[in-house]
């Protein structure tokens, strides 16, 4: 059993630690253009920055091994690359992962989850991602892209360096959305220190992942944004869609900022990208 | 140019901010004041003391960015305004009306018409929103959004520049604008918006519209087509001369209370008006009243344009949303450009 | 740059020399659809596709006793989300006018919505009040204000 005086003791001694942390996180040495504040004018946590996920979420949302390809064919032994992808070697292999999902599993209701093995079968004709369409949300905070948020009294948005989607995060709520989206309509209200943003209206379009996790248009997103120091960001999501899983399920990682002084969003307009992919059928000519 | 000069205004308390917010909403919300009540007017400031630009503006209107030929004056009468703003007004109400229900298919061969409606009739006036306003410019009518050169016309091009268009005809030739994607506007293949991102030059057709925020380190604005966010690196350097994205790369400072936005490295592949490598664009935003923020720009590009002009654009405030602007995930219509040029070729047996 | 990647670039965009394109290079009707295939459908509206950079309207006629459906092309939804116009606005099975061209591609069975109205003539999304009301909430029948929006 802990005394009285020795828990008053470890007490002191636990705010002692959040106040030199706290310290420490205010006195930041200066990155980008200025001293980075902690928080806005309006106490808020200062969201600013060019922010990146650090995993392999966008290959697999669950836990995964490393495999070959992304697309296969049966193989005389053992399935092997699809002929498309097979030049690409190591560098189409899928790297492993811990997973992001809370429990390691995605409920899906019968037919959802048999939609979800035929698209990752045909992956190569029927990933999003492969024909630079927007990738929606969550998916989007997770790419191997970063984006920046851009966080002021009046406003915050989120621009993305994948094909430049961005989000405005309406502070102040608009209503139901008048059609679907692709990425959605968010609504953010702060609950302390955490940023909580609702997504509506998205179309049925967009995947998770990779791995050909998906979701009907009646999907609703429900963002956690926690700041841990200056330099990270804990994010969750929370998907609710009656549609297609049995229950509400959970994503969370860290978001990690660069913190190089130099950083900045790269453009990555793909559209222009695929085109051959798209349209090179239509050429008047090959050559 | 009458705006004052605030040096060394104190950075306010997050609570007098707030304060500053919710009457600028106020103000926003209700409008104009009526004549001869004059509301005072004082310049909301961000916690960085900066004046505050954000919210959602429309740079829609209908003066044109030069001035037609036979206007003089770079300034209208109110009454030649007004006359503008109904002829407007009536042509809409005008298209708004019923149509015949018993009408038959369009003519054979075509209806005739002309520009963007390509002799097809392209598709029903309700679905444009030009602007129905003439722009006002620190209380002038404008004739034109160029204000230089005088006459409100797009100077001349140099030789160079002209040399350069022949060479380009030149290399087309034997090849058609629908025989690759490439060939196509960059709008058709939705990389770009219609009308340019840098300068904000309204496109007279719709989607006018634009979201700014601010932070000390970034201004960024969002053009509502094709999603375009450009970002202003507040006292940036520019990247390297190789890398060239498609809004050209924007650094920024203030000027008193103006933001001055200086962009290069546009890209090479669609020039505007024929500058692309040496495009040097200077835009100066400053907010003039709680509904407006001035615009200027100023397009430079010696190898392509005898002289500099400049432009002027008053960006009012809305409360309209922004919607999304998904355009290439709905590009039917560039693949029915292809297709349509691949399936004539063959039905009507053309070699080109 | 090399001399093949400066040819590369320089033809980029060049076919908008051909077509005389100006700075505001609108969407080309005139490239995709046909002068030559004029088309008018009466049927019922099947599908609404609220997409940009056009809205596609897709419309179930009858042709030799046939269900054939046709795709519409009209213009950018944002205007009309502006304007109050919702996913509801026009309902599936709404009957619907239209004439307009053909695609060039006579394999498909798209056109234009040169004019798309209700089978009484009226245009088919107008705003809110009917009559083109201004969007600056003034009443049609009140008089305009100054000019310039002042």
């Amino acid at each position: 059993m802990i005394g009285s005086k020795a828990v008053r003791e470890i007490s002191v001694a636990v705010i002692t630690a959040a106040v030199v942390a706290i310290g420490l996180w205010s006195a930041m040495p200066a990155t980008g253009q200025s001293a980075r504040p902690a928080r806005l004018a309006d106490g808020r946590p200062n969201l600013n920055g060019i922010w990146q996920a650090l995993n392999t979420a966008n290959y697999d949302v669950r836990s995964h091994s490393a495999k070959a390809a992304l697309a296969f064919r049966p193989g005389p032994v053992v399935p092997v690359p699809a002929a498309p992808v097979i030049a690409f070697g190591a560098i189409g292999a899928v790297p492993g992962g811990v997973g992001v999902v809370e429990g390691d599993e995605i409920p899906y209701l019968p037919e959802a989850a048999k939609k979800q093995q035929e698209n990752q079968e045909d992956w190569l004709n029927r990933d999003p991602e492969i024909k630079c369409y927007l990738p929606g949300v969550p998916r989007a905070n997770y790419l191997p892209h970063p984006f920046q948020i851009l966080h002021s009294d009046k406003a915050i948005f989120f621009s993305y360096e994948f094909a430049g989607a961005v989000r405005n995060i309406y502070l102040k709520d608009p209503g139901e959305a008048p059609v679907d989206s692709w990425m959605g309509q968010s609504a953010g209200k702060w609950e302390g220190d955490t940023l909580v943003v609702t997504v509506t209206g998205m179309n049925d379009q967009t995947w998770f992942d990779r791995a050909g996790n998906h979701h009907s248009e009646q999907m609703k997103v429900v963002e956690r944004y926690t700041p841990q120091g200056p330099d990270h960001l804990w994010y969750e999501a929370t998907i609710e869609d009656p549609g297609t899983f049995s229950r509400p399920w959970k994503i969370r990682m860290p978001l990690y900022r660069h913190i190089n002084p130099n950083a900045r969003l790269n453009q990555f307009k793909c559209v222009e990208f695929v085109e051959e992919l798209l349209y090179g059928k239509f050429r008047k000519t090959a050559q | 140019m009458a705006f004052t000069q605030r040096s060394g205004i104190k950075v306010l308390a997050g609570a007098v901010a707030a304060a500053g917010l919710a009457s600028l909403a106020l103000v926003t919300l209700q409008g104009q004041a009526p004549a001869g009540i004059a509301k005072p007017w004082t310049m909301p400031r961000t916690a960085d003391g900066k004046p505050d630009l954000q919210g959602t503006w429309s740079n829609a209107t209908i003066t044109p960015l030069e001035r037609p030929q036979g206007v003089s004056n770079l300034v209208l009468s109110e009454a030649e305004a007004a006359k503008m703003e109904k002829a407007t007004a009536d042509r809409v109400e005008r298209l708004n009306q019923d149509s015949d229900p018993n009408r038959p298919a369009p003519p054979q061969g075509g209806d005739g018409s002309t520009g963007a409606a390509g002799n097809v009739g392209g598709y029903n006036n309700f679905w444009l929103d030009p602007g129905e306003r003439v722009a006002v410019v620190d209380g002038q009518f404008r004739s034109s959004l160029i204000i230089d050169p005088p006459d409100g016309r797009l100077p001349a091009t140099t030789p160079e520049a002209r040399a350069r268009t022949q060479a380009r005809l030149k290399m087309m030739a034997g090849r058609g604008q629908y025989d690759h994607p490439e060939f196509r506007p960059l709008a058709e293949r939705c990389l770009l918006s219609f009308g340019p991102t840098t300068p904000l030059i309204p496109n007279y057709f719709y989607n006018n519209n634009l979201q700014i925020v601010q932070t000390p380190d970034h201004v960024m604005i969002l053009m509502e087509m094709v999603h375009d966010a450009r970002i202003v690196r507040i006292g940036g350097t520019h990247v390297p001369k190789h890398i060239r994205p498609w809004m050209g790369d924007s650094i920024g400072h203030w000027e008193g209370d103006t933001l001055v936005v200086d962009t290069t490295n546009f890209p090479l592949q669609q020039p505007f008006r024929g500058s692309a490598e040496n495009l040097h664009v200077i835009e100066r935003f400053r907010r003039v009243d709680a509904n407006t923020i001035n615009y200027r720009f100023t397009v430079e590009d010696p190898t392509t344009f005898a002289r500099p002009f400049t432009g002027e654009i008053p960006f009012r405030a809305t409360d309209e949303l922004i919607y999304e602007y998904a355009c290439h995930e709905g590009n039917y219509a560039l693949s029915n450009v292809l297709s349509g040029a691949r399936n004539e070729e063959k039905r009507l047996g053309t070699k080109k | 740059m090399t001399t093949r990647t400066t040819l590369s670039v320089l033809l980029l965009g060049a076919g908008l020399l051909l077509a005389g394109r100006t700075l505001i290079a609108h969407h080309a009707f005139g490239a995709e659809f046909d002068p030559n295939a004029p088309i008018r459908l009466q049927g019922k509206v099947v599908r609404l596709e609220w997409v940009n950079p056009h809205t596609w309207i897709h419309i179930e006629t009858v042709k030799d006793g046939k269900p054939e459906v046709w795709m519409i092309e009209g213009g950018t939804p944002n205007t009309l989300l502006r304007r109050g116009v919702t996913r509801e606005t026009v309902k599936v099975g709404t009957e619907v006018i239209v004439d307009g061209y053909q695609t060039k591609d006579h394999s498909l069975k798209r056109a234009n919505g040169r004019d798309v109205t209700f089978t009484d003539g009226r245009k088919l999304f107008m705003g809110s009040s009917g009559t083109g009301a201004p969007k600056d909430g003034r009443d049609p029948g009140e008089a305009p204000k100054k000019p310039g929006g002042r």
